[in-house]
């Protein structure tokens, strides 16, 4: 079965009209990806692939790549969304479905943009910082 | 998530991950995750809801996580 209803998936196309640059999409399987109690038929790792490939190839700037444990991740699976294929520090741990798929659509999309969509001032803010920070954003698909 | 991404890609000393929560379920207990999105900055619980990018940012600078 196809992740995009047909409507969908030429709404999503045509987001991704605005990418101007290349973009990889990096999945990472892992050795730990135990199913869940009450989800023993879902492969979350293989669903997180077919999805991601299936969004690859709605523009020809997108690319899959998909590789076993890679350096850099914590749990599986997980997606990076690499710009020009830079890891610039941005993941997705979990199967992409639902709303959140949306958000990581999002995420492609300005990970495609010459320039941040940030505003100026928050630019300038993380441009004074001097320390490194990790946020993690705890999601539901729901 | 994606005011997240965003500033992950504004900066080499920002990193974003989005984490489902109902797949890493001992995670998000450990990360007191009751409702999302939950906002967690350098593996500490910050806080819950989507806020306005100048509101992350002041969050996400206070000085309370230096």
């Amino acid at each position: 079965m196809a992740i995009f209803r047909p409507e969908d998936e030429a709404k999503v196309r045509e987001l991704l009209t605005a990418l101007e640059r290349p973009v990889e999409l990096l999945v990472a399987h892992g050795p730990e990806e135990t199913p869940l109690p009450g989800a023993r038929d879902i492969d979350f790792g293989a669903e997180t692939e077919r999805v991601m490939g299936e969004l690859a190839e709605l523009s020809p700037l997108l690319s899959l790549r998909v590789e076993d444990e890679p350096p850099g991740f914590d749990r599986y699976p997980a997606v990076s969304v690499q710009p020009e294929g830079r890891d610039v520090g941005i993941r997705y741990y979990g199967l992409p479905w639902g709303y959140e798929l949306s958000s990581l659509i999002g995420g492609v999309i300005d990970a495609g943009r010459a320039e941040s969509t940030l505003k100026p001032e928050s630019l300038e803010r993380l441009a004074a910082l001097d320390r490194d920070i990790a946020i993690d954003v705890f999601v539901t698909p729901t | 998530m994606l005011l997240a991404y965003r500033l992950a890609l504004a900066s080499p000393r920002v990193r974003a991950a989005a984490i489902e929560a109902t797949e890493f379920p001992s995670l998000a207990d450990e990360m007191q995750v009751y409702a999302v999105p939950k906002i967690v900055v350098d593996g500490a619980p910050a806080w819950e809801g989507a806020v306005p990018e100048r509101i992350f940012l002041d969050r996400l600078l206070a000085p309370a996580f230096e």
